[in-house]
């Protein structure tokens, strides 16, 4: 009786103990109330020229060069269990990063982390009708409902109750943490007024415009032709499932405004054929949950408009294609997307105008600007691109550290590895790749991960020159901007690659009546680069890795060429349009001069990358020789789909088949002491300098097993690819010093406060105190853009908008004088601050509200 | 008359021997043949499901478009290229990309192609999926996770049948003592899957105790000789492999278990113990012999299972297994990694059904091949 009992009580005992295990809640801590952060209002300014320095070492002083790190080692985890790891000591940092819902269970453990921009979240709408060819009614077709639309949503319900808070209610195409945002704060928050969640407002206008359309509310349903209005929602249920509770919830707002919703829960896969791949007109999807993604800091979003709402967008989704938009806004959105204007000035009256009636057209109704988390260990030091996170930033391999320490060893986790072959050609493009890879490749500059624009990494400096009438402007000391009434490319400049001879073809010959450029950039390097900078298996960088460089820019795309690749032809397309010719002035120091016909806004941005990183990894010219000659020997291919096409293996530097080809090729190359290109290429290379090079290249290949030679601060030193761990190790021929870009720890966003009397005498003049401060220290004012005010009445309309005055370090005065308090009404009224640095593109808002009184 | 008498039992014996012959032979041809062409249908309605009976092209044809199309805008944004470049540009890529998945051939053209090529076993290449080293033919995706897969399935499926079936034989013979009812009453803990057990342990394990890793299969960085990796490895599999051993343990010994019990209650048996047999005699050769084809069948059954690996178990402990290369391949619509997983598997499992009758003559006298018992 007694076993019996006791049998019987101990399988209980385990039974219950895994359930109330698996139970176990997710998380117990409430979420945070959603800080609704108030925004204000900034004037449009031209490109202003600030004082800046290079980045300077902030107090750690040291003589190690490279990065902190002895060693970073890279293994995959699954998000899931990310916390629980980082809290266990098994990794440091997990750098795929978590989503806007998991924020409460990160601070709950208590680690430190980054943000990142995540997706952002909309509504497209089919806009065709008002029927369809079955003769349904589709409201969308109407621009008004569309518009009334963005009265019915929520915004910042969905971002409490879906993102825990941890998202950013948006309005816009445009991104709400990028500078255009800041550069229309003021319109922007205007609009942002007017279109904020009114139910009844959104019903008012709905139901006027639906019976113009010739529907009938019956029984508290929309009727049309006998037939309930049923709309046809397309939730996708998949990807980081907060689509299904957004989908919910606006169905919910629909119903409530009488609309029968048929809810249709979809993959990815299942929903595209339907959203993308039927004609908007049959009807078979009404409204859709997109989700789009902004994973570089943009400084210049002018094309959005075309893109996410014209019938001109790049996207080619017919949903788009049959949009018929406003004249005014189709005009505008087009001449945006071509930069048709003039001045700063005229773009940002356009972007302006652009942002409201992107409201009124409404082909997407924009939610939520979602945010990625980054969890890390307390005490490590980890930059993050305000857009791309920490593992998409170009500058985390310099700063990563423990913080007050130098070596050691960081545990990076992520979401996987090794997801595609990896070649600088064609290689890997994932993020958890790229991430790995960016540690071992310098480059010409750096991206600046608060600001978006770049400094110079190996480049000394920078000089463009563009045609006089652009609308180009600079920020930074380090880049010299000029206008030329015209910009003549030298005959000598090399515009074309014939791949036949293996020689350029220059300007004279391809254009002997001469050509002129929009943009010309002249590139000048150290004097020593060629002496201090080094390949990570000992050679020195040279010219002749400049120069092959130049050649990849043409040959895969050339059908004469023994590496020619269709797959390179879509995309050299456009560079052939724009490009104007390149010239090396001098090797000694190596001095480059671009000519293009494009341009961006920012003169910092009109740099041209001829340092031998190619768009997936670095690549010395000698593993380029031995990749392309494998290539053209039949046996591997830089893309997939010349790989595909020829039953070949893609060329891979990090490991598989690809290996033992490439040593063959390179045994060859040293046997035939091989000249890639050697009618170009003799110029700067001898026979014996190459086969120096191969042999570097064996014997690092014996030594590490991969072809991954880069020059950034850590190198690959093995790689398991079915185990998915990778150990990078520290480069300590690396020419620059540890701290070069140590201040660019953490972002300086401002931390503002508002001080100020809380009841104010109508007709009496009043100041409000504005404090601005980093980290408890006063913000400089000299690298502060923009403090702008913006004064609400007791209707919550903007009254004024009008800049605060520099008092000094940290402290700007905000003076209401007294015409402009007798207008206000008595009641609550409200000043909101916006507060716009140079250093970071992130501008601080706050509020304060006041009582008015006679 | 003798003469004759042998020579008509002679031939009696060659007629006996040609018939044997021939009834072996005729029900090889005819198990082969049909055995084929359940492989056939087997794997071709393997590929019309993959392929949603051609669906997924539409699919994949809408992925390229939407893919493409984001690409374009994103590397054309804000440079001066006319509209009709960047559709020119969006076409060639669309073009390039459906040709490279083979979207220019119809599906049903195509569905005979990858069966033809299975049953010939040439695997071919992935259309989206890669091999962990970079490859993308079939074979060195599937072959590159076979021994982690035989590693974590083969220690687990073969100690859980070995030590299920000794135990079982035990048990059989001690019905209705202490631990007989123990494995009874805790036979429904198998109710619960080997994932479950698995996020259970990794708590229990790594994340409050600290004394085994939360998965992978080896850490990181990897070791450097192959003494501590294979300890290592060791390590990493103590933890999935106890997942997918308890979760099945205690029913797979109660089957077993169950099953010996209607031997051991044979005449025979009580027979052999009335004679005063060894406890052991009697389980080898009146219990366990008698039992034999069943538990080859089992046996050989398990053997090729451990082909499909364990797609949960393996995604919770993110061991590098053929499972969860086989639901990635259905998440990507790879049909030629499905097809090949497949083929692979109906190929083994008919081979192992057609070896299975021969094996049941050498075990079990009564049993003849093609002519039943």
């Amino acid at each position: 009786m007694f076993k019996k009992s006791f049998t019987f009580a101990f399988a209980l005992l385990i039974v219950a103990s895994m359930v109330l295990a698996a139970c176990q809640p997710a998380q117990t801590t409430p979420t945070e109330a959603p800080v609704v952060e108030p925004t204000a209002a900034v004037e449009p300014t031209a490109a202003e020229v600030v004082p800046t320095e290079v980045p300077t070492p902030e107090v750690v002083q040291t003589t190690r060069k490279g990065g902190w790190l002895d060693e970073i080692v890279f293994s995959v985890v699954a998000s899931d269990s990310a916390l629980t790891q980082i809290g266990a000591g098994a990794i440091d940092i997990y750098a795929n990063g978590l989503s806007s819902k998991d924020l409460p269970a990160i601070k709950d453990a208590g680690v430190s982390y980054s943000t990142s921009s995540g997706l952002y979240y909309d509504i497209l709408y089919n806009p065709v009708g008002p029927e369809f060819t079955d003769g349904r009614l589709n409201p969308f077709s109407n621009r008004k409902i569309r518009e009334a639309t963005n009265w019915l949503f929520d915004r910042d319900y969905i971002n409490q109750e879906v993102y825990a808070g941890g998202g950013l209610a948006k309005f816009f195409a445009i991104t709400t943490q990028f500078p255009d945002y800041a550069d229309l704060a003021d319109v922007a928050r205007k609009l942002e007024s007017y279109y904020a969640y009114n139910f009844d407002k959104a019903k008012e206008v709905i139901t006027a415009e639906m019976e113009g359309m010739g529907a009938t509310l019956v029984d508290g349903k929309w009727m049309y032709k006998d037939a309930p209005v049923t709309l046809v929602y397309i939730i996708r249920n998949d990807s980081d499932g907060t689509r299904i509770p957004i989908g919910e919830y606006t169905a919910a707002q629909f119903e409530a405004l009488g609309f029968t919703v048929d809810r249709q829960m979809k993959k990815g896969s299942e929903a595209s054929p339907i959203w993308i791949g039927s004609d908007p007109v049959e009807g078979q999807w009404h409204l859709y949950t997109a989700a789009w993604s902004a994973t570089v800091l943009d400084r210049d979003q002018s094309n959005i408009f075309q893109e996410m709402y014209l019938d001109s967008s790049a996207q080619g989704i017919p949903a788009f294609l049959d949009n018929v938009s406003d004249p005014e806004f189709k005009d505008l959105g087009d001449r945006l997307a071509t930069a048709d204007f003039a001045t700063v000035e005229e773009r940002h009256d356009m972007m302006a105008r652009a942002l409201e009636l992107s409201l009124q057209d409404s082909l997407q109704v924009f939610l939520i600007d979602g945010k990625g988390y980054i969890p890390y260990v307390n005490g490590m030091v980890a930059t993050s691109d305000l857009a791309a996170g920490i593992e998409g930033a170009q500058i985390y391999p310099y700063t990563l550290r423990f913080a007050d320490q130098e070596g050691g060893t960081v545990r990076w986790a992520t979401q996987d590895l090794f997801g595609e072959p990896w070649n600088p050609i064609a290689g890997s493009n994932w993020a958890f790749d790229q991430g790995a890879i960016r540690a071992t490749q310098s480059g010409d500059i750096m991206y600046d991960p608060y600001t978006g624009l770049v400094w110079p990494l190996r480049i000394e400096k920078a000089d463009v020159v563009v045609k006089e009438g652009l609308p180009v402007g600079k920020t930074l000391d380090w880049v010299t901007l000029e206008f030329a009434p015209e910009i003549t490319v030298p005959a000598d400049a090399w515009i074309d690659w014939d791949a036949a001879n293996q020689v350029f073809v220059t300007v004279g010959e391809k254009n002997p009546e001469g050509l002129t450029a929009l943009r010309k950039t002249t590139l000048t390097y150290p004097a020593d680069m060629f002496e201090t900078v080094k390949w990570h298996d000992g050679a020195n960088l040279s010219v002749a890795d400049f120069v092959f460089g130049m050649i990849m820019t043409f040959d895969r795309a050339k059908t004469e060429s023994a590496i020619y690749d269709a797959q390179a032809e879509p995309g050299f397309l456009p560079f052939q349009e724009n490009f104007r010719g390149f010239k090396i002035v001098s090797t000694q120091p190596l001095v480059i001069e671009y000519y293009s016909d494009t341009y961006t806004l920012d003169a910092e941005l009109n740099i041209p990358l001829m340092f031998p990183t190619y768009t997936f990894a670095e690549g010395s010219w000698d593993t380029m020789a031995v990749a392309n000659a494998a290539e053209a020997g039949g046996e591997l291919a830089y893309s997939v789909d010349k790989a595909l096409e020829k039953e070949i293996e893609q060329t891979s530097f990090i490991g598989g088949p690809s290996l033992e080809i490439l040593a063959k090729y390179l045994d060859q190359a040293i046997a035939d002491k091989t000249i890639p290109y050697a009618p170009t290429m003799s110029a700067y290379l001898t026979a014996d300098e190459a086969v120096a090079r191969y042999e570097a290249l064996k014997a690092w290949y014996g030594e590490h097993n991969n072809f991954m030679v880069g020059t950034g601060p850590y190198f690959v030193d093995q790689a398991f690819l079915t185990e998915k761990t990778l150990t990078l190790k520290h480069f300590a021929d690396y020419p620059d010093l540890a701290d070069r870009w140590a201040n660019f720890g953490e972002p300086k966003l401002a931390t503002v406060e508002l001080d100020g009397p809380g009841q104010v005498k109508i007709g009496e003049e009043v100041t409000f105190d504005v404090f601005v401060t980093f980290n408890g220290e006063p913000y400089a004012a000299a690298e502060i853009k923009q403090v702008k005010f913006l004064l609400y009445n007791a209707q919550n309309e903007i009254v004024k908008v009008a800049e605060a005055v520099a008092v000094e370090d940290g402290l700007y005065s905000v003076v209401l004088d007294a015409a402009t308090t007798a207008a206000l009404e008595a009641g609550s009224n409200k000043l909101e601050v916006a507060v716009v640095p140079f250093t970071v593109s992130q501008p601080t808002f706050t509020s304060v509200e006041f009582v008015t009184a006679p | 008359m003798t003469q004759d008498t042998q020579a008509g039992v002679l031939g009696v014996q060659k007629k006996k021997s040609t018939s044997a012959f021939t009834r072996v032979a005729r029900f090889m041809g005819i198990r082969a043949i049909t055995l084929f062409f359940t492989v056939v249908i087997g794997v071709y309605t393997t590929i019309l499901i993959a392929n949603m009976g051609g669906y997924v092209d539409t699919i994949m044809r809408n992925d390229i478009r939407e893919r493409v199309n984001q690409r374009v805008a994103a590397s054309t944004a804000n440079q001066n290229i006319s509209a009709e470049t960047r559709r020119q540009m969006a076409d060639e890529l669309i073009a390039l990309e459906e040709k490279r998945l083979g979207l220019n051939t119809p599906f049903a053209i195509r569905s005979f192609r990858y069966l033809t090529d299975a049953l010939q076993l040439e695997l071919g290449r992935a259309q989206n999926m890669v091999s962990d080293n970079g490859s993308r033919t079939v074979r060195n995706i599937i072959l590159e996770r076979l021994p982690a897969t035989l590693l974590l399935m083969g220690t687990s499926q073969l100690f859980l049948f070995f030590f299920s079936v000794f135990i079982a034989l035990t048990l059989s013979r001690a019905y209705g003592s202490f631990w007989d009812k123990m494995v009874i009453t805790l036979s429904p803990t198998s109710a619960a899957p080997s994932w479950f057990y698995g996020i259970f342990f990794i708590l229990l394990f790594a994340a409050v105790f600290k004394i085994l890793p939360f998965g992978g299969m080896v850490d990181a960085p990897v070791p450097d000789n192959k003494f501590d990796y294979i300890l290592n490895v060791l390590k990493h599999l103590i933890l999935p492999a106890s997942s997918l051993i308890i979760s099945s343990l205690f029913l797979s010994i109660y089957n077993w278990r169950t099953f010996f019990l209607i031997y051991s209650s044979e005449d025979y048996v009580d027979m052999a113990k009335a004679k005063g047999l060894p406890s052991r005699d009697i389980e080898r050769r009146y219990i366990l012999r008698p039992t034999l084809p069943t538990i080859i069948t089992n046996f050989a059954l398990l053997v090729i299972g451990l082909w499909t690996g364990a797609i949960i178990t393996e995604t919770v402990f993110l061991w590098p297994g053929l499972g969860r290369t086989l639901f990635r391949a259905i998440g990507f619509f790879d049909t030629p990694v499905i097809v090949g997983s497949t083929i692979i598997y109906a190929y083994l499992l008919a081979i192992t059904v057609f070896l299975l009758d021969f094996v049941y003559v050498l075990v079990d006298p009564r049993v003849k091949v093609g002519g039943g018992k």
